[in-house]
C-alpha cells in the first residue's frame, strides 16, 4: 500500500495554506496528524495531486484558557490535549473521549482539528464537543468566521467549512459551576477500537439541582454528532432520576440512525445508545454535583 | 518532485532524497536500510513501524518523511546504547517478552517512551501504552513481565555501565563452560537464543532483504468471487514505465499445486476460472513495488460471472454451482467413520443431548506479512527466501510445478514473524517470483499485504457441527456421533487432513466406547481454508466441551467432576485406534481445579461474574509424512500405495564440531518461526553432547547447510527433530569416547560428558571452573582436538522416523496418529456487562502435561500466547463476508485481536510427566495449549450470564440478543 503521486507543500502560514488551497481547490487536501488522509490515500478512497501541510504554522498550536473559553488550537495532539492542566480540571468529558481514542502512536500524531474536520462518522471528540456547546473557529483571508460546532457538520465525510476556510481550532465556553459532562462509548475491544456508539451528555445543574440545561449527543450512530434534541429537552426542569434517565434514553434511542455493518447491526447500535445514555448522564449530574470527577 | 530532507535519526543527521510520497517507514528502511522498523498493515492498525518521534511513539506508515524532517527520530537501532542493550531490552531477552520478534522493535519503542516518563509505571500504565503494539505470539504476558521488571536489570542506573554486551549469551549460556556441577541445558528457562538480535532490531526478516539488482512482483486478483476469465488484456500495464513483466495464467506452467496430493487443484495463476474474490489471475514485475502496484490496475480483465455459493449446506444443494468439475456436489472431502455400535449406545443411555454449534472464519495474522525472494543461480539452482514454516514442503512443491528436481533448489528461510498454520503452504508469492525472476534474470520480492494476506486465507476451517451425546447417569460416555460441514473455501489446501482431524482427535482426551463421525469439506466461493494451530480440532473441541458441562448442568454433575470421571489414562488405546502413551490429563484436571479455587467459585459468583472449564490435547507430530513414498520429484514417481511407516526421516540433523573443540553448530531444518524451535533444539543437542549451550550455535535457515526436517506443523518439532539433534550429539560423544578413555585411562564404556568435560562415570569432577580442568577429567575440545587429529571432520548425524505401524486401517487412520498426545485443562474467568453484552475476560488457569519440558519459559511462552490467540477467536475474531463474497474486514482494525488491554492474566502450570516416546520425555505445547481455551471461555461466560452461545465468536451482540430472548421467555405477559 503506497501513497499516490501527489505534491507536498508546506505552509508557514495560514495566509499561504488558504492560498495554496483556493489554487488546487478539490485535487488539495490539508495535512496535519495524517492518521485519516494518509490511510484514505492509501486506500484510494481519496485522491489528490496536492496535499498541502499545516504542521508548520505554529498558529494553530497550543491551548490558551481565555476570560470565557478554552481555545484549542487545531494541530494540538490528542495527546496534548490529553495531558492540558486546563483540559484535565475543568473538562474532564475531554479526558473521557482522550483516553478512549485509539492508542499511543495515533493520539500522538492526530489532532483536534482533524478529528473534526475529517468528519468521520466514528470519531470520539465531535460528540463530546458538541455536549460543550463549542464552536468551530475558521479563517479564511476574509476573516474568523465562528459557527456552533452542530453546525460545522453536514453529514459524513462533510462539513461546512469553505474551499478557502481552515479550522483553526475550537472555542468551548467556560464550564460554570453546576455543569457537569461526560463522554460513554461502547468498543468491542479494550484497546484500540473504533466506537460503535457513543453518547456525550452535560448537564447544567439550577440551584434546587434540577436540571436547566442539557445536550445529548450521540456518536457513530448517525452521519454526524447527532444532538439528541428530544431526548436533550426531555431532561430540562426535572430532577435527574434513574427513571428519567431511562425515558430519555428511549428517546434518544429512537433519534439515532445507526447503520449495520462490521462492528455490529443497526438494531444492537440503538440498544447501546439507550445503554450509554443513561450512563453517561448519571456520570455528567455526579461530575455536576462534584461527586465525581 | 524528489527533494533533499535532513532527517535526524539516532543522533545522525542524513540527507536523504525523498519523494512526496513517501512515508517515513519506507525511507528508513529502503533508503536508510534500518529495517529495524518493520511493515505490518501500512495504516496504524498494528504498531510494527513505530518509532520514537521527539521521545513519542508514532507510526511511521503515517508520516510522509519530508513533513519529519527536522525532528528526532529514534529507531531500534538507536535504542541500544554503545552495543550495550538497555535493561529493558535485558528485561525482554530473560522474562520471554519476544517469540517471532516481529512485534517486538516497535514494542520495546513504545515501552522505552514509557519508562523514560514514569519509571515505575503501574500495569494499567503499561497496558495504556502498549495497547498500540498488536503481539500474535506472547499473549502479552511475557511482555508485561519484561516491562514490570525491567528495574531489575538496571545495572548501575545507565546502559553503558552493565556488563553485558549485545552478543554475549545471557543465563544458562553466560558461561563457557559453567562452574555450577548441576548446570545442564535441558530442563531450564534458558533466554531464547535469538532474543538478543530481536530485541535490537538486528533480526532479518525475509521482506528486510534486498539483494543487488531485485526488482518487484506484484499479483491482480479477481474483483468476483466466481467467474470464468474471458480475455486479459495486459498491454497497457506492459507499457507504464518501471514495468518489467507481466504474467497470466497462460505463462504458467500447466501443473496444479496444493498440500494434498490427492487434491492437487491451484493454478498459479488463473488458467480458466476465478473461485473466489482476489483469487490470482495475473502478475506484475516492476523496478519497484509501488509501480508493480500501479500497473495492476492498468490491466483489463473481462470475466463471464458465475453465481457464487458461500454457503457449505447449500454447496451441497443438487442445484448449487459447481466450483470445481471434479468435486461433484462440491464435496472435497467426506468422511465417514464409526466405531463400535452407536446406536446401541445412545439406547442404553440415561440421557442423550442434542446441539448443534457453528464456528467462525478465523485467520492465524502473523504479524510478519508473506513474503518471498526469488534468484537463480548462474548453474540452474533456483534460490528461494521464503516466509514459511515448512521449508521442505515449498522446496517438494517448487519442484513440483517447476518440474526441476528438489536437489536444484535451495530454500531459505530468515526469520519468520509468525506462522501458526498460515505459512505452511507453497505461496503464489514463492512460484510468481520464481517465474518472474526466471524470466528476467534478476531476484524478484514479493510481499503481501496486510489485505492480501485475508484473500489468500488459509485460517482456520468454520466448521458447522452437530453433536449428540449419550450418558449413563453417572455421566460416563457411553455414545457419541457428530457431522460437521467444513467450510472449506475454494481450494483443498490442508482441507482433507483437516477434514479427519475434526473427528479423530476428539477420542484422545475422553474414553468413548462408540463414536460417528460424517464429515463434509466443502467448496465455498471463499479463500480457502487451511490449517491453524490445532489444525481442525479447535472447533469441535470447543463444541464438545460446551456440551459435556452442559451435561453435566443436566444431570447435577459438577463439570470438572464429569471430566473426571470420562478422561483419558496413560496407555491406552482409543476407540479410533489412536495410541496414547503418557497422559497425566487427570492430574491437570486436579491441578487446575484447586489452583482457580474451582469449588469455591462455580455456580458462586455474582451476577456477571462467570467460571468455566475447557480441556485439550493434541499430537506431538503427525505419523505420516503429507506425501507419500519417498523424496522425489513428484513427476518421476508412479502412483504409490500407503505403507504403514515412515518411508524416510522426518527429522534430521548434522553436528559439525570447529576444529579447536571450542564451538559445535547444528545444522537441521527444523523451522524456527518464533515458537523457539532454535533454542529447544539447542538445548537438547547441547546436553547430549555433555557442553553448555553457549557453545552450540544452530543453522536452520538454509536446506544447503541443513538437513530435511519436514518443518513447523502438527507440534512436532520438539519431539521430532528434539529426537534428530540428540542423536547427533551422541553419534559425536561415540565418536570421542576412545579419545577421552585413552587421555583418561578408563574404560571406554565408562566416559562421559558433561558441561564441557568428559569423565570416568564414577569419577564425576568436582570444583570445576572455568579457568581449570579437574585433575579426574579432561576438557571437552581437548579431546575433540585429538579426534579432529587423527580422523579430519569432526560430524555427527541423526534421524528420527515415528514408530511403523501407528494408527488403525480403515480409510483416514493416518491422521491423528503420532507418537505421543498432549493433555490440559484450562479454567476461566469473565466479567461481563449484562447491559451490553460486553465481556471482559479476567483471568486464565492453566494446568498442561506436555511431557517433561525441555525448557519452561518457552512452554508458558507457548501456553500463555495460546491462551490469548484462543481466547481472542472465541470473543472478537471473524472473517466477514458480503452476499458477493468480498471480505468486509480484511484489515486489523476491522478483524480484530486481542490487545494488550484486553488479555486475562493468566497462570501457567505444568504437570509432572515423561513421555517415553519423546526425546528427554518430552512432548509438544503449541497447539495442544489452544484447545481448552475456546471451550473454557465459552463456559465462563454461560455461567456469566445464565445463555449458552454456541455459534462464535461469542459477540456482545449475541449475548444481548440471547439475553433478551430469554427475558421475554421468562416475561411473556409483561411485554
Amino acid at each position: 500500500m503506497y501513497l499516490p503521486t501527489a505534491q507536498l507543500h508546506q505552509a508557514t502560514t495560514l495566509a499561504k495554506a488558504s492560498k495554496l488551497l483556493q489554487r488546487f481547490g478539490s485535487t488539495a487536501r490539508l495535512l496535519a496528524g495524517g492518521t485519516d488522509l494518509l490511510v484514505d490515500l492509501k486506500a484510494k478512497r481519496v485522491s489528490v495531486d496536492h496535499i498541502i501541510s499545516i504542521n508548520r504554522i505554529a498558529d494553530l498550536k497550543g491551548v490558551t484558557l481565555e476570560a470565557e473559553s478554552l481555545r484549542i488550537g487545531a494541530l494540538v495532539t490528542i495527546t496534548e490535549l490529553d495531558e492540558e492542566v486546563a483540559v484535565r480540571e475543568h473538562y474532564p468529558a475531554i479526558i473521557d473521549a482522550t483516553q478512549s481514542m485509539a492508542v499511543r502512536q495515533v493520539r500522538n500524531l492526530a489532532t483536534v482539528g482533524g478529528n473534526l474536520a475529517s468528519a468521520v462518522p466514528c470519531a470520539d471528540l465531535p460528540p463530546v464537543f458538541v455536549a460543550l456547546h463549542a464552536t468551530a473557529l475558521l479563517w479564511s483571508p476574509n476573516g474568523e468566521r465562528v459557527l456552533p460546532l452542530e453546525q460545522f457538520f453536514l453529514g459524513a465525510r462533510r462539513t461546512a467549512r469553505r474551499d478557502d476556510e481552515i479550522l483553526t481550532g475550537v472555542g468551548i465556553p467556560k464550564a460554570s459551576p453546576a455543569f457537569g459532562a461526560a463522554y460513554v462509548r461502547f468498543g468491542l475491544r479494550e484497546g484500540n477500537a473504533i466506537a460503535v456508539a457513543a453518547v456525550a451528555a452535560s448537564v447544567q445543574l439550577d440551584g434546587d439541582g434540577a436540571i436547566e440545561d442539557a445536550r445529548v449527543v450521540l456518536g457513530a450512530v448517525s452521519p454526524i454528532p447527532k444532538l439528541a434534541t428530544n431526548a436533550s429537552d426531555a431532561l430540562l426542569g426535572s430532577q435527574p432520576t434513574d427513571d428519567l434517565f431511562a425515558k430519555v434514553a428511549e428517546l434518544a434511542t429512537a433519534e439515532a440512525d445507526p447503520i449495520t455493518d462490521v462492528r455490529g447491526s443497526a438494531a444492537f447500535r440503538r440498544e447501546l445508545v439507550g445503554v450509554l445514555t443513561a450512563r453517561a448522564l448519571t456520570k455528567a449530574v455526579g461530575r455536576a454535583r462534584k461527586e465525581d470527577r | 518532485m524528489s527533494s533533499v530532507a535532513n532527517l535526524s535519526v539516532n543522533g545522525q543527521t542524513y540527507a536523504v532524497a525523498v519523494d512526496s510520497y513517501d512515508t517515513l517507514v519506507d525511507v528508513l528502511r529502503d533508503k536508510l536500510r534500518l529495517t529495524g522498523t518493520k511493515k505490518g498493515c501500512s495504516v496504524g492498525d498494528c504498531g510494527v513501524c513505530t518509532v520514537l518521534i521527539d521521545g513519542r511513539p508514532m507510526n511511521a506508515c503515517l508520516m510522509l518523511a519530508a513533513d519529519v524532517a527536522d525532528r528526532k527520530i529514534t529507531t531500534i537501532e538507536g535504542v541500544a546504547c554503545e552495543g550495550q542493550m538497555t535493561p529493558l531490552q535485558k528485561s525482554f531477552v530473560h522474562e520471554g517478552g519476544v517469540q517471532c520478534g516481529y512485534c517486538t522493535p516497535g514494542m520495546v519503542l513504545s515501552a522505552t517512551a514509557l519508562l523514560d516518563r514514569r519509571p515505575n509505571p503501574t500495569s494499567d500504565e503499561i497496558k495504556d501504552a502498549l495497547a498500540g503494539n498488536l503481539c500474535r505470539c506472547t499473549g502479552y504476558s511475557g511482555i508485561m513481565r519484561s516491562v514490570s521488571r525491567c528495574e531489575n536489570y538496571r545495572d548501575n542506573g545507565t546502559c553503558a555501565k552493565t556488563n553485558h554486551s549485545l552478543g554475549e549469551k545471557q543465563d544458562g549460556r553466560s558461561d563457557y563452560r559453567p562452574s555450577s556441577r548441576a548446570a545442564t541445558s535441558v530442563g531450564v528457562p534458558m533466554p531464547r537464543v535469538d532474543a538478543g538480535d530481536k530485541v535490537t532490531g538486528r533480526a532479518i526478516y525475509t521482506d528486510d532483504i534486498t539483494l543487488p539488482n531485485m526488482v518487484y512482483g506484484k499479483i491482480l486478483g479477481s474483483p468476483i468471487a466466481h467467474g470464468r476469465v474471458k480475455r486479459i488484456d495486459t498491454s497497457k500495464a506492459e507499457a507504464l514505465p518501471g514495468v518489467l513483466a507481466v504474467i497470466t495464467g497462460k505463462d504458467v506452467p500447466d501443473t496444479q499445486y496444493g498440500v494434498s496430493p490427492a487434491r492437487y487443484d491451484e493454478y498459479v495463476l488463473a488458467r480458466d476460472k476465478v473461485r473466489h474474490v482476489e483469487d490470482e489471475v495475473a502478475a506484475v514485475a516492476a523496478i519497484d513495488e509501488r509501480t508493480a502496484e500501479a500497473a495492476l490496475e492498468l490491466i483489463e480483465v473481462e470475466y463471464e460471472e458465475l453465481p457464487c455459493v458461500l454457503d457449505p449446506y447449500l454447496a451441497a444443494e443438487e442445484d448449487a454451482p459447481q466450483i470445481h468439475d471434479r468435486y461433484e456436489r462440491n464435496i472435497n472431502t467426506h468422511v465417514a467413520q464409526s466405531f463400535g455400535d452407536v446406536e446401541q449406545g445412545f439406547a442404553e443411555s440415561f440421557h442423550v443431548r442434542e446441539e448443534t454449534f457453528t464456528g467462525n472464519h478465523i485467520y492465524q495474522s502473523p504479524l510478519e506479512p508473506h513474503a518471498s525472494i526469488a534468484t537463480w543461480d548462474h548453474d540452474g539452482t533456483l534460490v528461494l527466501y521464503s516466509s514459511t514454516q515448512v521449508p521442505h514442503y515449498v522446496q517438494y512443491m517448487m519442484a513440483h510445478v517447476l518440474h526441476i528436481p528438489l536437489g536444484k533448489i535451495r530454500v531459505i528461510r530468515p526469520t519468520v514473524g509468525g506462522g501458526f498454520g498460515g505459512k505452511a503452504e507453497t505461496t503464489p508469492l514463492d512460484l510468481c517470483a520464481a517465474l518472474f525472476s526466471k524470466k528476467l534474470g534478476r531476484p524478484v520480492k514479493m510481499v503481501y499485504s496486510r489485505e492480501e494476506m485475508f484473500h489468500h486465507g488459509r485460517g482456520r476451517h468454520k466448521q458447522h457441527m452437530k453433536f449428540k451425546i449419550g450418558v449413563d447417569r453417572d455421566g460416563i460416555i457411553r455414545s457419541f456421533a457428530s457431522e460437521i460441514y467444513l467450510d472449506g473455501g475454494a481450494y483443498s489446501s490442508f482441507g482433507v487432513a483437516t477434514a479427519y482431524y475434526a473427528g479423530s482427535v476428539l477420542p484422545t482426551l475422553y474414553r468413548f466406547p462408540a463414536y460417528k463421525y460424517d464429515g463434509y469439506r466443502m467448496m465455498t466461493n471463499k479463500p480457502a481454508a487451511g490449517a491453524m494451530r490445532g489444525h481442525g480440532v479447535p472447533q469441535p473441541r470447543f463444541a464438545f466441551e460446551c456440551l459435556l458441562s452442559m451435561v453435566a448442568d443436566d444431570l447435577g454433575i459438577d463439570p470438572v467432576e464429569i471430566r473426571r470421571r470420562n478422561a483419558m489414562t496413560s496407555n491406552s488405546m482409543t476407540v479410533n485406534e489412536m495410541d496414547v502413551g503418557s497422559c497425566e490429563f487427570l492430574r491437570t484436571l486436579e491441578a487446575v481445579s484447586e489452583k482457580a479455587k474451582w469449588d469455591q467459585k462455580y455456580n458462586k459468583l455474582p451476577k456477571g461474574k462467570g467460571i468455566g472449564i475447557g480441556c485439550g490435547g493434541f499430537v506431538s507430530g503427525a505419523g505420516y509424512c503429507i506425501y507419500r513414498g519417498q523424496v522425489q520429484l513428484s513427476h518421476e514417481k508412479g502412483r504409490e500405495s500407503f505403507q504403514k511407516k515412515s518411508i524416510f526421516p522426518h527429522a534430521n540433523a548434522i553436528v559439525k564440531i570447529s576444529e579447536d573443540g571450542m564451538a559445535a553448530v547444528l545444522m537441521i531444518g527444523a523451522a524456527e518461526i518464533g515458537q523457539g524451535s532454535d533454542t529447544v533444539l539447542t538445548q537438547m543437542c547441547a546436553e547430549s553432547l555433555g557442553i553448555p549451550a553457549s557453545r552450540l550455535r544452530i543453522r536452520s535457515e538454509d536446506s544447503d547447510i541443513s538437513p530435511l526436517d519436514l518443518g513447523a506443523y502438527s507440534s512436532r518439532v520438539t519431539l521430532m527433530a528434539g529426537h534428530a539433534v540428540s542423536r547427533a550429539g551422541v553419534a559425536i560423544v561415540e565418536k570421542l569416547r576412545p579419545y577421552a578413555a585413552g587421555l583418561l585411562g578408563c574404560d571406554e564404556s565408562m566416559v562421559e560428558a558433561h558441561n564441557g568435560l568428559m569423565f570416568a562415570r564414577d569419577a564425576e569432577p568436582e570444583g570445576v571452573s572455568v579457568d581449570s580442568v579437574p585433575s579426574n577429567s579432561v576438557a571437552w575440545e581437548e579431546v575433540a582436538r585429538k579426534y579432529f587429529n587423527d580422523n579430519g571432520p569432526l560430524v555427527g548425524t541423526g534421524a528420527y522416523k515415528p514408530p511403523d505401524g501407528l494408527g488403525g486401517s480403515y480409510k483416514g487412520a493416518t491422521v491423528g496418529t503420532s507418537p505421543a498426545y498432549s493433555f490440559g485443562s484450562a479454567v476461566c474467568e469473565v466479567s461481563v456487562d449484562l447491559e451490553t453484552g460486553k465481556v471482559k475476560i479476567d483471568k486464565f488457569t492453566d494446568y498442561h502435561d506436555c511431557g517433561t519440558p525441555i525448557n519452561p519459559l518457552a512452554v508458558h511462552g507457548q501456553v500463555e500466547g495460546a491462551v490469548v490467540m484462543g481466547a481472542s477467536e472465541t470473543v472478537l475474531e471473524d472473517v466477514q463476508f458480503d452476499e458477493k463474497g468480498r471480505i468486509l474486514n480484511p484489515n486489523l482494525h476491522g478483524y480484530l485481536t486481542m490487545t494488550i488491554k484486553d488479555a486475562p492474566e493468566i497462570f501457567s502450570g505444568l504437570v509432572d510427566s515423561y513421555e517415553p516416546r519423546g526425546p528427554f520425555g518430552a512432548k509438544e505445547i503449541g497447539e495442544g495449549s489452544t484447545l481448552p481455551v475456546l471451550g473454557a471461555v465459552a463456559h465462563a461466560i454461560a455461567n456469566a450470564t445464565g445463555v449458552w452461545i454456541k455459534d462464535l465468536p461469542i459477540t456482545p451482540e449475541k449475548i444481548l440478543n440471547a439475553l433478551n430472548a430469554k427475558k421475554r421467555v421468562q416475561e411473556p405477559a409483561s411485554a
